[in-house]
């Protein structure tokens, strides 16, 4: 047989494999393996190697699946949107207890004002200003332990 | 062996084993962008296989591998919002690891990753060496799957990279050249050449 057809049907061994054939070259092809041993071998090898490429074992160590959920998850939770709320929160927190310090003393003169002009008696003016000053921050607090609470009930790992 | 039973087996599958398919990329999309834990748990579980194996096969490194493979799933649920789920979930997720490969080599100058980029030199193709053949041949009483792995360990990156997307992952070309980033002209000579030379490399084997 011709060397040119053994080269030819070995391009198109290696052309079925990548892009596949068109219909005249694959009938070509399947008359020139059946009538030619040494290509019909060629093919048979391929195939065989393609197999092993198909079926190359490789085993995961035990854990690696388990480790990396738990470590996607843990990151998960660090950037998560329940994570970046907390941050506001706690600034807007730091924000509200700074602006209570340094307005304390003008609020202290409202209440005071308020006695003097309502004769509110001096213990519930106090009780009043203490409230002002300790609520938005006792609120954030209980706003983010609520949220951690939430947290820990839907993640836990 | 028969012709036809050649032609059939040499072309790879419909990509149906793949997992996920066109609905269900939409719902996998919708999940990722919502950073669904449950459902990354899921996807490392089912893909935890494919995604080793071919990071372990570019990398030649099994504690590297590793690495890049928890790196890939924490870049998977940064980057989750990006997935649209137009394309398959896991020709982005081969991706991914790519270029964390990439990153790696850059990093830890990896010696079998001394080059990832285009090897292709201007030369066409020319088809494979018919001595290199014989060396098929002897596989053929063989059946010698060890012989074939440790032949792709010792051919280039860019071309263990390509078969293995094509014939262990049985990606299509297109999406082969996605993950690649390359034309899929490029994929096509380096699936040449990487078959070419695991031939070689296989024939150095044998001798």
């Amino acid at each position: 047989m011709n060397e040119t057809l053994h080269e030819r049907a070995h391009q198109l061994l290696a052309e079925s494999i990548v892009e596949g054939l068109r219909p005249a070259d694959e009938t070509w092809l399947r008359e020139h393996l059946a009538a030619c041993d040494t290509c019909a071998q060629e093919a048979a090898a391929t195939q065989n190697v393609l197999r092993a490429l198909r079926a190359v074992p490789v085993s995961v160590p035990r854990d690696l699946a388990a480790r990396t959920q738990l470590r996607v998850r843990l990151r998960a939770q660090q950037s998560s949107p329940a994570a970046t709320g907390s941050f506001w929160l706690w600034a807007v927190t730091a924000a509200s207890w700074l602006l209570g310090v340094f307005s304390a003393p003008l609020v202290w003169r409202g209440f005071a004002w308020l006695g003097a002009n309502f004769g509110v008696p001096k213990l519930a003016l106090e009780f009043g200003f203490v409230l002002w000053w300790a609520v938005p921050a006792l609120v954030a607090v209980g706003a983010v332990l609520h949220q951690r609470a939430l947290s820990t009930g839907t993640k836990g790992i | 062996m028969s012709t036809l039973a050649f032609t059939l087996a040499a072309v790879p599958r419909p990509l149906l084993f793949a997992g996920f398919m066109t609905d269900d990329t939409q719902a996998l999309a919708t999940g990722l962008r919502q950073r669904d834990p449950d459902l990354l748990d899921r996807l490392i579980e089912q893909y935890q296989q494919r995604l080793y194996r071919y990071l372990l096969f570019l990398t030649g490194n099994p504690p590297l591998a590793e690495d890049l493979f928890q790196e890939t799933w924490i870049r998977v649920l940064e980057r989750g919002g990006q997935y649209n789920g137009k394309s398959k979930f896991d020709s982005w997720l081969f991706a991914i690891a790519r270029n964390l490969v990439i990153d790696a080599s850059r990093r830890k100058k990896i010696s079998s990753l001394e080059d990832l980029g285009d090897p292709e030199s201007n030369t066409p193709y020319d088809p494979p060496d018919e001595r290199a053949g014989s060396v098929l041949q002897m596989l053929v009483s063989r059946e010698n799957e060890q012989s074939v792995q440790l032949s792709l360990l010792k051919i280039p990156a860019y071309y263990r990279e390509v078969l293995l997307l094509r014939f262990s992952e049985e990606l299509g070309l297109e999406e082969i050249a996605g993950v690649m980033a390359t034309p899929v002209s490029t994929v096509k000579s380096r699936l040449y050449r990487g078959l070419a030379a695991l031939k070689t490399a296989m024939t150095e084997s044998a001798a």
